[in-house]
């Protein structure tokens, strides 16, 4: 039936689409005449920051938007389906004939495997849902078709996890079962919606490789929806960048990743950290963002003294324990930080990487004084902290201090940022009296570049990175020697990410600050740090400066953590065979104790597990 | 066996709250004076050796955790001795548990009936009309007392318009008032609940990937979103089992139902302690038995309690 279709023809051809959220004078565009053809077996990527729309206008192809108060106020979404037998207009359709197209000729994976799943059904009964609906499959045909597709898409014990539930599923599990629910229908369009944001790099490069695979194998059409421009450019054919629910520029991959023509695509470009940018030098750089003087220098004006450390850890163990059973004893303990030791220097930013569940933040914790050690040394200025008495640990904590990943969380939304950012000097003893705290709080605003009036104003009046800003500010408040930044920037757009780093860098120079900066985000750390600290599984597995972790990883860990960052290279395909399975869990039973590793050095400064 | 433990762990539980409860029962109400002296308190030539005999009689005279070892193995043997007025225990709780626990079933199945239905519809058309009007409703429900609104309706439909029977159980569409005065009662602080629990699954991104497979709108609703919000709506049934306990023992008295509210009632009337310690302890234990209830139907409707 195919055949009645004119195969030059694109499979989905949008015209002038606009999205309207609201009605009357209160309507808010969400999408703005955005037009592009989508091509049989052919992979189009829609680029831009939050909020750009770019969401917003693939659920208007699935006309989904009313159930979150949108609609399609003009344009054309023509599709041809193979179901309905003729070329359709999607926008036009009743709510019946587009649910026989919906999940079945166009489905969709969406950005967060973790809620994407219903969990009071089992997968089997989710996927069987999909399949009895669109292909009238009995419940056997149903679930040996489910079977089918969970093998495909690489799930080891396909047959046991049709009757798990998705909680039993780690987050890369479940998007691979999700991408198995979307297909098993065979559509002709996927659309894919940030599906690898959430996902740890590796487990995103398993991603990757399945969709590409998959949509090789079945000759699918794929909307690729990404901020990630080095994910966009391993998997693109052709790109479409939106701007604030603006059409900015499309074309093939290679050209509007390899010689953009908008200044906005130029400036989305270059605040992407491309790793190995660094290589050869030694000092971290300044994001290069047009528009901004940056002078495009190293910013280490002072070298980072090695005289003395700020901190010392010295086999620091933090593990949590898990209650079980019925007299709730300790059954199991999460061996979160094993016998961490490192030194920060003044005016030094110690990289802590690793992928979620490696225990980077619970070092961060445990330093900031959140959690209890079970077991090790931390030395402040040579003096140990553990050892001393709450009133000096407090003057520890004031020397210390943290910023969160996300910056809506971490500040009231009842005070006014004024009130937020004097709090902890007034905590400290650093204000006495209304005009010095007036001053303080002006003078953080300004060291963060925001304007000094907006003290008065409240946090949800500012965006993301203001707020960020505002978190820096804060941590500044008490004068501190060493910030800990636990995934400070993985929240933020890239344009705004490469600000704050910008800001974070020239904050040291200017005042000789040392950073913890704790992150998954490979590419930044080669930007902004002096030395890098690997960690797996709650050990440190490679430990050097950031030369020698980047130009010469030794540990496999290292070495897999580096080559699963997509790399901007339009026109590529990547190379790497992606990792088959999971990171394991740090979660051991009572008395099986991890093996400690022992680092051995293989050059100066540079140390890897055996 | 995680399932197995869980069951088990439950049980283990409700033992230890229905000894804690049992145990403050037997001896709040011993606070309360000497059953002897209360009982001959009417006659006037009793003499301190009478009061003894009587205590030995009724096992008054052995120490606390004797007698409250004795009610213990009562309990369990279904055996409750006697109470001081009225004949065997046993036998006025077998008329009277009964016909509360078919009041109570009926008044819960009555509440469900309208606020599921209503609160789902409420948590659809958020902000539209037939919205405000069921959340107005509910909120004029919230205020009633529960024994003005049994009163109303027994002037209205008893002797009004003679339709229904105001009072006793001699006939079941004698149950129709009482069940649907309490119901109603529930039915006002239900219906929200079941409206915000629906409002919060709609959202949950799980709802918009079964709208993306194509099921249909009804599908979505009744299977994907309602029956995630039941996890929330049952554990609040179970919590709200006490007061509706609670409420029953008033409206028992308002329509003269004979039930244990109404036993309840008229042993502390009548200062008849075997029997006010037997129902309150009854009572107590049938609260603790729907929890546990709601515990295990709790693990069979979300899966990620079962391991946990």
């Amino acid at each position: 039936m195919s055949d009645t279709f004119d195969h030059t023809k694109p499979l989905l051809s949008v015209k002038d689409l606009t999205v309207e959220f609201g009605s009357g004078e209160f309507a808010v565009r969400a999408v703005d005449r955005i037009s592009y053809d989508l091509h049989p077996n052919k992979t189009l990527a829609i680029v831009g920051e939050s909020g750009s729309g770019k969401s917003i206008s693939s659920l208007a192809v699935l006309g989904l938007l009313k159930h979150l108060g949108g609609r399609v106020t003009s344009g054309s979404l023509t599709f041809q389906s193979a179901v309905l037998n003729q070329q359709v207009d999607l926008a036009q359709m009743s709510e019946t004939e587009l649910r026989k197209i919906r999940g079945n000729e166009i489905a969709m994976i969406f950005q967060e495997p973790m809620t994407s799943l219903n969990p009071v059904f089992t997968i089997g009964s989710q996927m069987g849902e999909t399949l009895s609906l669109h292909q009238q499959l009995s419940k056997r045909d149903a679930r040996a078709k489910a079977l089918e597709f969970l093998d495909l898409v690489r799930l080891p014990n396909a047959k046991r996890l049709l009757d798990s539930f998705p909680h039993q599923l780690s987050g890369g599990m479940r998007q691979r079962v999700m991408i198995a629910m979307a297909l098993c229908c065979q559509p002709k369009i996927l659309i894919a919606d940030e599906p690898t944001t959430a996902l740890d790099v590796t487990i995103q490069a398993q991603i990757l490789h399945i969709i590409r695979d998959l949509q090789a194998e079945l000759g699918t059409s794929v909307i690729f929806i990404s901020h990630d421009m080095g994910v966009v450019s391993e998997m693109a054919d052709d790109v479409l960048v939106m701007k604030a629910s603006k059409f900015v520029e499309t074309g093939p991959v290679t050209e509007v990743l390899g010689t953009p023509k908008e200044p906005y695509t130029r400036a989305l470009l270059a605040a992407v950290p491309r790793i190995g940018a660094m290589t050869g030098t030694d000092a971290p750089k300044l994001f290069d963002i047009p528009g901004q003087d940056t002078g495009n220098t190293s910013v280490e004006a002072k070298p980072v003294d090695h005289s003395a450390p700020v901190l010392e850890i010295e086999n620091l163990t933090t593990r949590y324990d898990i209650r079980g059973g019925l007299l709730n004893r300790v059954t199991h303990r999460v061996h979160a930080a094993e016998d961490i030791s490192f030194n920060i220097y003044p005016g030094e930013t110690l990289a802590l990487v690793g992928e979620s569940g490696s225990g980077k933040s619970t070092v961060g914790k445990t330093i900031q004084q959140l959690v209890d050690p079970v077991s090790g040394k931390m030395r402040h200025n040579g003096r140990d902290i553990f050892s001393l008495p709450a009133a000096e640990r407090k003057a520890f904590r004031q020397q210390t201090q943290y910023v969160f990943q996300d910056p809506f969380g971490s500040l009231n939304p009842r005070k006014t940022v004024g009130e937020s950012l004097i709090e902890p000097a007034r905590v400290h003893g650093l204000v006495t009296n209304e005009a010095e705290a007036r001053d303080k709080v002006a003078d953080l605003l300004t060291k963060v570049d925001l304007p000094p009036e907006h003290a008065t104003r409240y946090p949800h009046q500012f965006s993301g990175g203001q707020r960020q800003r505002l978190c820096i500010a804060r941590a500044l408040a008490s004068d501190p020697g060493l910030i800990i930044a636990d995934e400070a920037v993985s929240a933020l757009d890239v344009s705004v990410q490469a600000q704050v780093v910008n800001l974070l860098m020239d904050l040291q120079a200017k005042q000789g600050l040392s950073y913890l900066f704790i992150t998954h985000d490979m590419a930044v750390v080669e930007r902004i740090s002096h030395r890098v600290a690997v960690m797996y599984l709650g050990q440190i597995v490679e430990m050097g400066s950031r030369r020698q972790i980047f130009e010469n990883p030794q540990h496999d860990y290292t070495k897999r953590l580096l080559s699963a960052v997509p790399v901007l290279n339009p026109g590529q395909r990547p190379t790497r065979a992606p990792l088959d399975g999971e990171i394991p869990s740090a979660t051991r039973a009572v008395g099986d104790e991890p093996v400690p590793v022992n680092l051995r050095s293989v050059a100066d400064g540079h140390f890897v597990a055996t | 066996m995680p399932v197995f433990r869980f069951i088990l762990q439950r049980l283990f539980q409700a033992v230890l709250v229905t000894l804690a409860v049992t145990v403050f029962v037997a001896f709040v109400i011993r606070l309360t004076g000497d059953p002897a002296v209360m009982m001959t308190a009417e006659s006037s030539s009793v003499t301190e050796e009478d009061l003894a005999h009587i205590r030995e009689a009724l096992g008054l005279n052995k120490p606390f955790f004797v007698q409250y070892l004795d009610f213990l193995k009562s309990l369990v043997t279904f055996d409750l001795g006697d109470s001081f007025f009225r004949g065997p225990i046993d036998d006025l709780i077998s008329i009277a548990l009964p016909s509360t626990i078919y009041l109570a079933v009926a008044s819960l199945v009555v509440s469900i009936l309208i606020s599921i239905p209503l609160g789902i519809h409420s948590a659809i058309h958020k902000g539209g009309l037939s919205d405000q009007i069921i959340r107005v409703l509910s909120l004029v429900g919230l205020s009633f007392p529960n024994f003005w609104l049994g009163i109303m309706f027994v002037l209205l439909l008893s002797i009004t318009f003679p339709i229904l029977p105001a009072s006793g159980f001699d006939s079941w569409s004698s149950m129709v008032l009482p069940a649907v005065t309490i119901g109603i009662i529930l039915t006002a602080t239900n219906v929200r609940l079941v409206r915000t629990q629906m409002l919060e699954t709609l959202s949950a991104q799980y709802v918009m990937v079964a709208r993306a497979k194509g099921l249909s709108e009804t599908k979505v609703i009744y299977k994907h979103a309602l029956r995630n919000a039941a996890i929330a709506i049952v554990t609040f049934l179970g919590l709200q089992f006490g007061n509706l306990v609670g409420g029953l023992v008033v409206i028992e008295l308002v329509f003269n139902w004979p039930g244990m509210g109404t036993l309840s009632i008229e042993a502390i009337a009548q200062r008849d302690y075997p029997l006010l310690q037997a129902t309150v302890s009854i009572l107590a234990i049938m609260i603790v038995a729907v929890n546990l209830a709601v515990d295990l139907v709790y693990g069979l409707i979300d899966p990620r309690i079962r391991v946990a």
